[in-house]
Formats: structure tokens, sequence, C-alpha cells
């Protein structure tokens, strides 16, 4: 169970070593694994401004510098910035001055500036003219630095160019067959790059205008001196901006109230989740940004058997206490569960008996060598070591499937017990027994370790397959408080 | 305490409110239900195009120094008292076209200059003056300047004068001309 505002009373562990709550988890149905956003691919699905909700395909965010060309935040508190009308007086007009506004004087003209509501910051603070158009036309101010930004950005890509280059042409060398013919660098050793090495040509194609004309920039010790008058005026804070409001635009770093300008609001993506092990989706959202459901939504949530602490007595060292808890099954169908200690699940033994397609083949040998090397480094194993143990009772229990109607249904099965207190549709209350060891430290904080072993029908791929049932285990630790003294 | 409420014409005063002691409410100050005005330290006198808004609180403490014949609070024109806010008064005077946002605090000892703004669920307790076109935000209660006043709420004073009538018992205005002087006033209602 996961709470927003709370710490999380009950911590599953996810396949790759990491507790969560089980609303932090997915679950992947085709390795009948849980996983979490540690150990999964997370990939960008699209760009979309979330105050204007306008999508953009990638490469037009990464022209505009993932940045929405008509939303803006507030560069003072970072808060979005509103559009607000005024009506112009007709004398500003008229300042104005040209011979085509002077029918319009009469009425007055509806004028729009920005203004954030949290901080009351308004575009007029800094004079930037109102706008006569609701939305865009802002002035963007130009980058000081434009010109080497962009000498830096072709200089770089001219490199990252030469080095594929290059690697396509080792590529190339490794494969090359030779023909019958021995040419003369064949023969001498010599190949066309190294023969205008030695007779200093720049090396051939690859080099282009870009690197050749770049100029390395220069450090220099000699900083300008502090200008008089940081010693001997006085300071007025509130016309000075602060750390984050200087980073929030790199390119000008203002540090004065008055040089802030409106920050083009950042994009925001979509992503989709990946497990990495069979390259399944885990959750893909739809594509509309105003839309919050996913079209695939492969969440633990929905899966595994969520638990959940009713109450318990407090934990005390060398006593037992009783331990309440709920045990709900999500899925659409019927599920046993056993419970055990953490270190009975056994090893899960690598699956070589799944018949291989010859679609599986295919795409195993697409992938050329999956690398799989990342599992090694990201996985570790949990620390399960708790001074509370559980007491397992040694029974399967039967919980019925998720219904929607049955909280209608009062005719709840009473086959209450010691361990059972309750059983209402899909949901189950047990009671269990947590023996505290002696050793257990006042005031330090109490977790038991408890797994199930659930039966999980695994219904959806593939369709021509009749469902299959799978025995699939659950590791998690409870937050019991502090062990009392 | 003498309970001596002064409403001029143009104000709309919702019955439903606690006012006690010695108060003026200037011209176009619209009260919405459920404010609390208690001047107790003092007379409270509340210029004209005010805005206070349901469950705001002004208080004028009884001090230990008080002076004879006790100083009032005067509120300036144009300011507007968000939901729920609170302000402990002060000694003496708050500015025009201030705004105290919703569940802001103003304590004690602290002086509010015109046009400031009180950002929502801040609170003055320290001994201040504020100058000026301050706006304080946020839970860190940050500050700056703001170049200009705030905007008047004026549409929305028009509004609810108009609106306000046909939803709520209203009091009547009880003092008709401007120029007439207090005391002449003080026996017409208790």
């Amino acid at each position: 169970m996961a709470y927003l505002t709370q710490p999380d009373y009950v911590k599953y562990v996810c396949s790759c070593g990491q507790l969560k709550p089980i609303t932090n988890l997915y679950f992947c149905r085709h390795c009948l694994q849980i996983r979490c956003a540690f150990c999964i691919c997370h990939e960008v699905d699209s760009h979309y401004c979330a105050n204007c909700l306008e999508n953009m395909p990638s490469s037009e965010a990464r022209l505009k510098k993932n940045r929405c060309s008509s939303c803006f935040d507030c560069p003072s508190c970072f808060h979005t910035l509103s559009t607000r009308a005024t009506l112009a007086q007709p004398r500003q007009s008229t300042e104005q001055g040209s011979g085509d506004t002077k029918v319009e004087n009469k009425q007055p003209k509806k004028m729009y500036y920005l203004s954030c509501f949290n901080c009351r910051w308004t575009s007029r603070d800094v004079g930037i003219p109102d706008q006569p158009v609701a939305s865009g036309g802002w002035p963007e101010r130009a980058n000081p630095y434009a010109t080497r930004v962009n000498q830096l950005l072709d200089y770089y890509k001219a490199i990252a160019q030469q080095e594929k280059q290059e690697k396509l042409d080792r590529e190339r060398k490794k494969f090359a067959i030779r023909g019958k013919y021995i040419t003369l660098t064949d023969k001498t050793g010599l190949t066309g790059a190294m023969a205008r090495n030695i007779a200093g040509l720049p090396s051939s194609e690859s080099s282009s205008s870009a690197i050749a004309s770049f100029t390395p920039s220069q450090a220099s010790e000699e900083v300008e001196e502090l200008p008089e008058e940081f010693y001997t005026k006085e300071l007025n804070l509130n016309q000075i901006t602060s750390m984050p409001q200087r980073l929030a635009s790199p390119e000008w770093q203002p540090t004065h109230v008055s040089r802030l300008h409106p920050i083009a609001k950042l994009l925001s993506v979509k992503r989709s989740q990946r497990c990495r092990v069979c390259d399944h989706n885990l959750t893909k959202p739809e594509y509309n940004p105003g839309s919050i459901k996913f079209k695939i939504e492969l969440l633990a949530f929905y899966h595994v058997p969520e638990v959940k602490i009713i109450s318990y007595e407090p934990i005390k060292p060398g006593c037992t206490s009783a331990l309440l808890l709920k045990l709900t099954n999500p899925t659409g169908h019927e599920m046993q569960i056993r419970l055990m200690q953490p270190e009975d699940i056994p090893e899960p033994e690598e699956r070589v008996d799944e018949p291989k397609s010859i679609e599986k083949s295919l795409e195993k040998s697409l992938n050329l060598e999956k690398d799989t090397s990342w599992y090694e480094t990201v996985k570790r194993k949990p620390i399960l070591l708790t001074e509370c143990r559980i007491t397992i009772p040694d029974v399967t229990l039967t919980l019925a499937q998720r219904d929607d109607a049955a909280e209608y249904d009062d005719d709840a099965t009473h086959d209450a017990n010691d361990i059972i207190l309750w059983r209402k549709s899909n949901k189950l209350a047990l009671r269990l027994q947590v023996v505290t060891s002696g050793e257990a430290q006042a005031g330090a904080a109490a977790g038991a370790v408890l797994a199930l072993q659930y039966r999980y029908r695994n219904a959806v791929p593939p369709a021509a397959q009749p469902p299959r049932d799978h025995t699939l285990h659950a590791a998690l630790r409870l937050h019991l408080g502090p062990v009392c003294g | 305490m003498s309970h001596n409420i002064k409403i001029l014409p143009g104000a709309t005063v919702c019955e439903d409110c606690t006012l006690e002691g010695d108060i003026t409410i200037g011209g176009g100050t619209v009260i919405h239900p459920r404010v609390t005005i208690i001047a107790e330290g003092g007379p409270i006198i509340i210029a004209e195009y005010c805005l206070f808004e349901e469950y705001s609180t002004i208080i004028h403490k009884k001090s230990d120094k008080q002076e004879n014949p006790p100083k009032p609070l005067f509120i300036g024109a144009h300011n507007v008292f968000e939901v729920g806010c609170k302000l402990e008064s002060p000694c003496g005077h708050i500015g025009e076209s201030n705004v105290f946002e919703c569940r802001s605090f103003v304590g004690v000892d602290v002086k509010i200059g015109s046009g400031c703004v009180i950002g929502a669920a801040c609170s003055l307790n320290a001994p201040q003056t504020l100058a000026d076109n301050t706006v304080i935000w946020g839970s860190e209660h940050h500050n700056r300047e703001a170049l200009e006043k705030q905007p008047s709420q004026m549409l929305q004073l028009d509004f609810l004068s108009k609106v306000m009538p046909n939803y709520h018992r209203l009091r009547k205005p009880n003092v008709h001309k401007r120029q007439t002087s207090r005391q002449s006033q003080e026996p017409i209602k208790a």
C-alpha cells in the first residue's frame, strides 16, 4: 500500500532487488516478473506542452530546444505565466502615431501582457511592450553567444560525422573481399590515408571545414576586477536575481531583476516503459496529450496480490505480537496464495523448456547478441534480514476473483478460523504472529518480511494458447513502526 | 464597548458578518458574509472600494500602551482581503491597493505600505515595514518589488454590488452624507 503523504508501510521486492510500494511497480506478463522503474527501459513517446497540450514531433521539439513556442514560465518564481488583457488608452496609440491607427483610436484597443498569478510578476515589469494578439509574438531575446554555440555545435557534429565515417571504413575493411588483383597499396602496405599522412596532407575527405576552422577556447588567468560600486554601493536584494532565477535562463543569466525575461515553457514527454529482458511494452500511454489513459498498462497493482496492514500490536523485544493483514486479489481469476518465508522462495530456474517459435528465434537473431550485462550491475540482493519473524501458517488461502459487482452482495462466506479473520469477495483478512528476537533495539524501526506464493493465470498472450497457470512468488517487507522498549 | 458601525452609501455589507466596535465603512466597499471585523483597540476606518472576502478577519487589537484617545486603524482604498486572510491590526495605517491573499496572516507591528501583496498562506509575524509595491509569495516568503500597483478590482466590485443584494440580506447604509461629522451620527444607531 502506498500513501501520498505517509511513508510506504508495505514494500515489495522487485526482481532487481529494489524495495518499492506496489503502486510503483510493473508486472511483465511475458517474463512473469515484477519490474520497477529502475530496471526497465524508459522510452520517450511524444513531446507536448503541459500548459497548452500541444503535441510536437521530436524533431520539431529538438529544433525548438524542447520548449513550447506559445507558453511561458515566470522568470521570477517559475510558475506558468497567464495572458491578461487590458484596454489600452487611445492616447497611447496616438503616441505610437501612424496614420492608419487614427481611425481605431476612437475605441480602446485590447492589448495583452503576461502575468504570473503566484508572484505577480508581469511582462510590464521589465518593459516588454504589450502585444496586440493574445498568443505568440513575444519578443525573443537573442543569445549573445549564439555564434559561438553554433560553432561548437558544428564542430562536434563534424567530429561525430568523422568518427562514424571512420568506423564505417573500418567495418568495410574488415569484410572487404580481396579482389583478384593486388593493388599497389596492398603490396606496399600503404593505405590511402597513410600515404596522405606521410605527404603531410590533411587526412582525406573526412576532415571538414568546421574542424579545420575551429578555434578552441582559451582559459585566461586574468579576470576583470570588480567594479568599485560593488564595495561602495548599498545592496538592494530586491533588485538582484537569485541563483535559481539566473540558472533558469543559462543564455543570459541576468543579474538584475529588470533583465528577467519570460522563459519559454519546457516540454514534457509521454513515456512508455519496456521490459529490458523480453522487450515487451509494460506501459504505453495514449498519444493524445490530453488523455491520461494507457493503451498498455501492466502494473503490479493489477496482477500481484496486494497486502495491506490492518493493525498490529506494538513490537517488543522477545515478545510475540499479533499482526492483521489484508490480502486482495486484483485479477479476474481465482487465486491460491500460500505464505512463506522469503528465503524459501526457490531460485528461478532457466526456462529452457519453452518452445521456441520461428518468430522468436528470428527476433533473437535480429537482436544481435543482446547485451545483458546491465542486469548484473543493476541487480542487488535486497536486505530482508529483520529482527521480527512472522510465524507462517501452513495453509493455502483461496481468494476469489475481483468482481466489481460483488460489493452489492452481502452473502459473505464465513469460513473464519484462527488465521482468517474475515473474507469478503476478493479480500481476506489474516491474523498472524510476529516473533521479535530479544536483541531488537528499542526505538529502532521494526520490519517483518513475508513472501507470497500465488497461482497466477496468464490469460492474454498469445491468444491461441489456453490460459496457463503459473506459480509465482513475491517477497515483501512490512514496516511495523518502532520497536517499543 | 460601543457598537458604532457607520456604513456609507454605496457600500455593500452583508448582514451575516461580525462587526464589533467603532467601524466606518467607505462607499463602494463590499463585505462578504462571514467576515469578522473587530475594533477593540480603537476605531477602524475602511476607505472606498475595498473588498473583504469570506472568512477574512480584521482585528484592531488592544495593546498595553494604548494612546488615549485610541488611534484609529485606517485601511486605505482598493484593498483586497481574500478568503480566510487575517489581519491583526498593527499600528495605524494600511496603504491602498494591497492584496492580502487567501489565508495570509499579518501580525501586530507590521506596517504595510501601498500596492503590497501578501501571498497565499504567507504569515508576517516579525515587526517590519513593507515598502510600497512589495510582493511576498510562497512557503519561503520570497519577496520582490513590483513595478506598479496591483490593478484595481473595480469590475469585480461592481459585479458584486449588483449581485450580492439578490442573494444576501444586507446592512443598510446609515450615513447619508460623507461630510457629516462623526459626533452627530453617533446617537442614530447602536
